[in-house]
């Protein structure tokens, strides 16, 4: 059958019908080959436009449909629903922006038809190659894994949980709980709540869409959105392992301390009684007396803050608020040992930080800014160097200090990177899909990532990611529902392909994949987002971004350059 | 060189920035030179060598490629190679005895119409300035 | 359908965080009902030209979100509406929502903007910072969406009753003037609503210290986006109100922080972004930033602050500043803890304000039973471990609504509601 191709200009009112000369385009257009009607109307995207459409292309029994009109911007999806009504395909429609891009802008009306002329005999010929695109429908598995259990992967791997669908929480420790946990005494006296914790984990191991796996390990993880196929091993085991199908992957594994050892100038573990915050939690834990080397109760206790800020170039966003409550905890509980507290900046942006900071002068906390700091001396003897924001020396004699060790990437973080094909921010934590608007997306769609292995996280923030993560996936992988991929997405014609494989370092997304057999690259359909990079790269022309093909653009260069 | 000369300009624009620039320049009824003919592509980095030098050989006085800027890229890193590749392309416009000033590439985001506008008339007018496209006689190619 | 359950969720306020709630809801099928009080939608973020930290073009990241809401079938969006009264519970809310009238038709409307000019009334445009005018039938600026004119009846003379007027309705060829529109009260029953009402800024009248509306070319953090945007104003060339570009600034940082009692987490990055567009502009002006603590909390906020040093700027440690007239200069008195203040002398001050909450809170706090806390944010369930949760089930509280937060932040905020919600059924 050979093409019928129906161009409609509209006059946009005044805007496009005074601008432009369309008797004349339609005088230029219709003598085209396979133009079988050319018509003009007053407003096409009105509700009497499209009906109007609709009956024109049933009429005349059109096959393609190109309109002159505004830009594909406004109105592409609204024809294109159009053409579906009307029975065809919807990528068999072109919308051709005569207004925005030349009617507005051109005011000389001769050289405005001109050109709305140009760009529509464009229009047509690049239609001529148009292929009708079909949605693909994928059956999608909407169980998922999550990766680590500490406070992020507790509150997501149950607040995934659905009827139908399964969750498997996967931790690599004997233990679920993640870092929090060791710190009991020090975290409720700030008020947080570990009970509310241990609950969750209580209800997540009674709950049979849950199947939690302790020391293990996740080897592998292959697929994409909706199909990714994992497989698990017991940690330090050969045998014993699983392989499940998840639709989707929750990564929080969490982070690890900056190793204040590497960094003298904290004189840590050379001199006695200066600690980590760890080492201060341990400390309370195991009894609740504060002790020294000696024995003795210390009665001066400096509490040094940005360990390693410098060396990590970020800030690691909760130590201030950790350090704020270990003076607190200590103010409290030993009112008579003088807390000195050396900050650089004070982070306390959430909204009742600042609160805490007021209340801790008040209880005689002593909040000294400074710039760069040293802590010397020795066991009963430390001596803190510092320097004033203004460049004056100082200094403190303590019998005890805390250094807050910065949040560092969990060691494991590159392996688990590689594994799932995403990408890592330059300080080594896991990178989110947009920096701005998709926060726990990561570029692989299904791929999610939270809490403090995306970087330091407060309470809050982790579990407001963890909710986040949940919330899209309940919305974009539904149990019994399909998903729908990009329909414009880039294929790769095996008989042009040598195999040389430069797509495949091109594209952003890992959609292609390298066939050893045939010796072609390929593109994965459900992963591919259209962008066009591939066929940019490809040396041998063989990558066709549907509906943006080469042919098709070609044709338009062309249209262009016809005198 | 004559004043009737009209250089007839390819422009490739992104979807995500440049073309939302170029619709908002619309918006805000710019004047703009009748140079340019604008080809959507989803990504500036969709434009292969081979579309560029096509337009050349065609007889295009000048061909613009513009996108996001860089960082920007709906894509992420796609304008990354599109400049890489942009470097390249002008290196072979040399061995055509083409200008490869006769190429350009420009960044400009959905909110910069005016920038739109001045890009595409300060082009128009350097390409005025080179005159036509030496190749175009010959469009047998 | 059973009467006691329907598929709808209402989502009040159309920034960033109330679209990213919309289009998850819709994805997932859901029936959205999107209310904004404005006439345009996209919230604070539409008022910027770039945001931090990646210094990506605003329009370009949010126009794009505005399409998908404006195409998706399963999104209502109501702009220039209110929602004025919520009864029920969980499940089961019967909203009422006050369209106002636009006396617009937005079908019929193409956005031609013909009719601006023929209207005989000015006015301040509020959205620009009344840095320019507006008729009394506008768009509050270029590329504002859905983009489609509203008639300002307190000002059209007409509605007024003033005149019989009707140069819009003259000059519009879609019959899109629609005088007789009228305020329409509109019934919806919802499942579950999201609150996403955003912030507003603290009002610098109030601490003259800052010179604000005394001393010529001090600036507030929005009127400094606006001169900065390109849809602006001034097409993005930053000027005085002399008409010169500046070449001496200071930014100051915490403006209100202590009256507010709380850190914003937000403005010394926007106060960077702000350095960063100065530099871009005017590469050799003096640039100051008058700080008082860095706030950069995150893996990547320390060194959107160091780059924006590496630009040449100036950091000055401030507790607390005075700005003065000086001639056709402006002196500030800083003080920062020394014996002696430290002066300086620029051309041109802008104001990082705080963020606060947003004045209908109060209003809506009555409306949907939810509680408010000492600074009018709404009180999420942080304690019990649900951040987007308010006490009463069924409504949630996301992005700035519920504290001052970033970009990021609020959109997660925002998928966490969505999480909850989708649970509920
Ligand atoms: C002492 C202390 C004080 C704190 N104080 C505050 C405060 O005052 N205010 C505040 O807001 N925040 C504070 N925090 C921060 C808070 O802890 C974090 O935001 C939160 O714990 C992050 O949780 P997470 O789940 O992301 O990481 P984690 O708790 O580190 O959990 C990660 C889990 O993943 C597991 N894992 C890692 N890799 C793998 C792998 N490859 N496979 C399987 N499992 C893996 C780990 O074993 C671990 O169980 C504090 C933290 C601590 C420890
Ligand atoms: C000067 C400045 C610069 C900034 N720059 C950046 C930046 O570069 N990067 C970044 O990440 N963050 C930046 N921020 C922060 C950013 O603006 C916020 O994070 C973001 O706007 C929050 O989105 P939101 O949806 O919560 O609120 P908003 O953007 O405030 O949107 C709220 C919406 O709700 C509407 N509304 C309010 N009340 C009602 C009601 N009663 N009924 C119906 N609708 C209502 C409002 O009209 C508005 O449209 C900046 C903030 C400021 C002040
Ligand atoms: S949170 Fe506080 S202590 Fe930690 S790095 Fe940031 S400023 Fe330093
Ligand atoms: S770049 Fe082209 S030729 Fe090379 S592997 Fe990819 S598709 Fe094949
Ligand atoms: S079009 Fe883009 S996403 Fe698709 S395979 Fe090519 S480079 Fe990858
Ligand atoms: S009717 Fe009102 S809005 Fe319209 S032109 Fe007259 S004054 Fe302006
Ligand atoms: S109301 Fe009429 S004249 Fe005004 S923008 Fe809409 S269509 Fe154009
Ligand atoms: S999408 Fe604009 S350059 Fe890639």
């Amino acid at each position: 059958m050979s093409d019928k191709i129906g161009v409609y200009v509209c006059e946009c009112g005044p805007n496009i019908g005074e601008a432009i000369d369309i008797d004349k385009v339609i005088e230029a257009i219709s003598p085209i080959e396979d133009v079988a009607v050319v018509r003009r109307h007053k407003l096409l995207c009105s509700g009497d436009g499209q009906n109007f459409l609709v009956d024109e292309i049933k009429n005349e029994g059109l096959t393609h449909v190109v309109l002159g009109a505004c830009s594909p911007k406004d109105h592409e999806i609204t024809f294109m629903n159009v053409a579906t009504r009307a029975g065809i395909n919807p990528y068999l429609i072109q919308v051709v922006n005569i207004r925005e891009q030349c009617a507005w802008i051109f005011k000389d009306k001769d050289i405005a038809t001109k050109k709305a002329i140009k760009y529509i005999r464009a229009g047509i010929e690049r239609i001529k190659y148009h292929k009708p695109l079909q949605k693909k429908e994928l059956d999608a598995n909407p169980d998922v894994l999550v990766l680590g259990g500490g406070l992020a992967g507790i509150e997501a791997a149950l607040a995934l949980t659905q009827t139908d669908r399964k969750v498997y929480l996967v931790e690599k420790s004997a233990d679920l709980g993640g870092s929090v946990m060791k710190f009991e005494k020090l975290l409720s006296h700030q008020g947080f709540n570990l009970g509310l914790i241990k609950e969750k984990v209580d209800k997540i191991n009674s709950n049979e869409n849950i199947e939690v796996l302790t020391s293990t390990n996740v080897e592998s993880v292959i697929g994409f959105f909706g199909n990714f196929e994992v497989t698990t091993k017991p940690a330090g085991e050969e045998a014993g392992g699983k392989s499940f199908i998840v639709g989707a992957v929750v990564v929080a594994s969490g982070y690890n301390w900056f190793d204040l050892e590497s960094t003298p100038r904290y004189g840590y573990k050379k001199i006695e009684d200066v600690f980590t915050i760890n080492d201060f939690g341990r400390m309370i834990e195991e009894s609740e007396k504060l002790k020294l080397s000696t024995g003795k109760e210390p009665k001066s206790i400096a509490l040094v803050h940005c360990g390693g800020r410098k060396e990590l170039g970020y800030c690691s966003r909760v130590c201030c608020m950790q350090m704020m409550n270990i003076g607190n905890y200590i103010k409290d509980k030993y009112p008579g040992i003088e807390v000195h507290e050396l900050h650089s900046d004070l982070c306390v942006s959430s909204k009742n930080d600042q609160k805490y900071y007021e209340k801790s002068k008040e209880k005689g906390i002593n909040f000294i800014r400074m710039k760069g700091v040293e802590v010397g001396g020795k066991a009963g003897a430390i001596s803190i160097e510092y320097t004033t924001l203004a460049g004056d020396k100082g200094k403190l004699a303590v019998d005890m200090a805390v250094v807050a060790p910065g949040m560092i990437p969990e060691a494991g973080t590159p392996q688990v990177a590689d594994m799932l094909n995403v990408p890592l921010h330059p300080t080594g934590f896991f990178k989110e899909g947009h920096e701005k608007l998709n926060p726990v997306g990561t570029t692989m769609d299904g791929i999610y990532v939270v809490g403090c292995a995306q970087g330091p996280k407060s309470f809050m923030e982790t579990l407001i990611q963890a909710q986040a993560a949940t919330g899209k996936i309940f919305s974009h992988l539904i149990p019994g529902k399909k998903i729908e991929p990009e329909v414009k997405v880039s294929e790769i014609i095996e008989a042009f392909c040598t195999g040389c494989q430069t797509c495949l370092d091109v594209c952003f997304y890992g959609a292609i994949t390298y066939d050893e057999d045939k010796g072609v690259s390929v593109v994965n359909e459900a992963i591919c987002r259209g962008c066009g990079n591939c066929a940019g790269s490809c040396p041998s022309d063989a990558i066709r971004p549907k509906h943006f093909t080469t042919t098709q653009l070609y044709q338009e260069v062309v249209e262009a350059l016809r005198e | 060189m004559s004043n009737d000369f009209k250089p007839n300009i390819v422009g490739f624009l992104c979807n995500w920035c440049t073309y939302a620039a170029a619709d908002l320049a619309g918006q805000s009824k710019f004047d703009i030179k009748p140079s340019i003919n604008v080809i959507r592509v989803m990504c500036s980095s969709r434009i292969d060598p081979n579309l560029v030098l096509g337009a050349f050989l065609w007889g295009a006085d000048g061909v613009l490629v513009a996108g996001c800027h860089p960082g920007d890229c709906h894509y992420e890193k796609g304008n990354f190679y599109t400049r890489r590749r942009f470097t390249q392309m002008k290196k072979v416009l040399e061995t055509l005895n083409l200008d490869p000033d006769r190429l350009q590439l420009a960044w400009v985001s959905a909110s910069e119409g005016q920038r739109y506008r001045d890009v595409i008339n300060a082009f128009t007018d350097k390409i005025k300035e080179m005159g036509p496209n030496p190749l175009k006689p010959n469009p047998a190619v | 359908m059973d009467e006691n359950t329907n598929n709808n969720v209402l989502v009040i306020g159309a920034g960033m965080g109330g679209i990213q709630a919309s289009l998850l809801l819709a994805e997932a099928g859901k029936q959205v009902y999107l209310v904004e009080k404005e006439p345009l939608f996209g919230g604070n973020v539409i008022k910027y030209e770039e945001v931090f930290p990646n210094m990506e073009c605003s329009t370009c990241m949010i126009a794009p979100k505005q399409q998908e809401v404006l195409q998706n079938p399963n999104i209502e969006l109501m702009t220039h509406s209110i929602v004025e009264d919520v009864q029920g519970s969980v499940g089961n809310f019967s909203v009422k929502i006050k369209k106002k009238a636009r006396y617009v038709s937005l079908v019929n409307c193409i956005g031609c903007g013909a009719c601006y000019d023929p209207c005989p009334v000015s006015l301040d445009n509020e959205f620009e910072q009344n840095l320019s005018q507006k008729k009394a039938i506008y768009i509050p600026c270029p590329g504002a969406l859905p983009n489609v004119p509203v008639i300002d009846p307190e000002y059209c003379t007409r509605l007024k009753g003033v005149d019989e007027c009707s140069a819009c309705k003259d000059s519009c060829m879609f019959e899109a003037i629609e005088y007789d529109q009228k305020d329409e009260i509109l019934d919806v029953k919802v499942t579950a609503v999201i609150v996403a009402t955003g912030f507003g800024l603290f009002d610098i009248t109030a601490a003259p210290k800052y010179g604000y509306g005394k001393v010529k070319n001090v600036y507030s953090a929005f009127e400094f986006e606006r001169l900065f945007a390109k849809n602006g104003p001034t097409e993005g060339n930053t000027v005085l109100k002399g008409g010169e570009n500046p070449n001496s600034i200071a930014i100051i940082h915490c403006v209100g922080r202590k009256e507010l009692g709380y850190c914003s987490g937000v403005c010394c990055m926007y106060s960077y972004k702000f350095s960063q567009y100065l530099k871009h502009s005017f590469p050799d002006a003096k640039v100051f930033q008058l700080y008082s603590d860095m706030c950069v909390p995150g893996k990547s906020y320390q060194k959107f602050y160091k780059q924006t040093m590496d630009k040449g700027v100036d950091f000055i440690y401030h507790e607390d500043v005075e700005v003065k007239g000086n001639g056709s200069k402006i002196k500030l008195n800083v003080k920062n803890g020394k014996d002696k203040d430290q002066e300086l002398e620029v051309d041109m001050v802008i104001l990082a304000q705080s963020l606060k909450s947003t004045e209908s809170n109060s209003e809506l706090a009555k409306i949907l039973g939810i509680e408010q806390d000492d600074k009018g944010f709404f009180v999420s369930m942080t304690e019990s471990f649900e951040p987007a949760s308010t006490a009463k089930p069924g409504i949630y509280v996301v992005g700035c609504s519920e504290a001052p937060k970033d970009v990021p932040q609020s959109i997660a905020q925002a998928e966490a509601a969505v999480g909850k919600v989708l649970a509920l059924t």
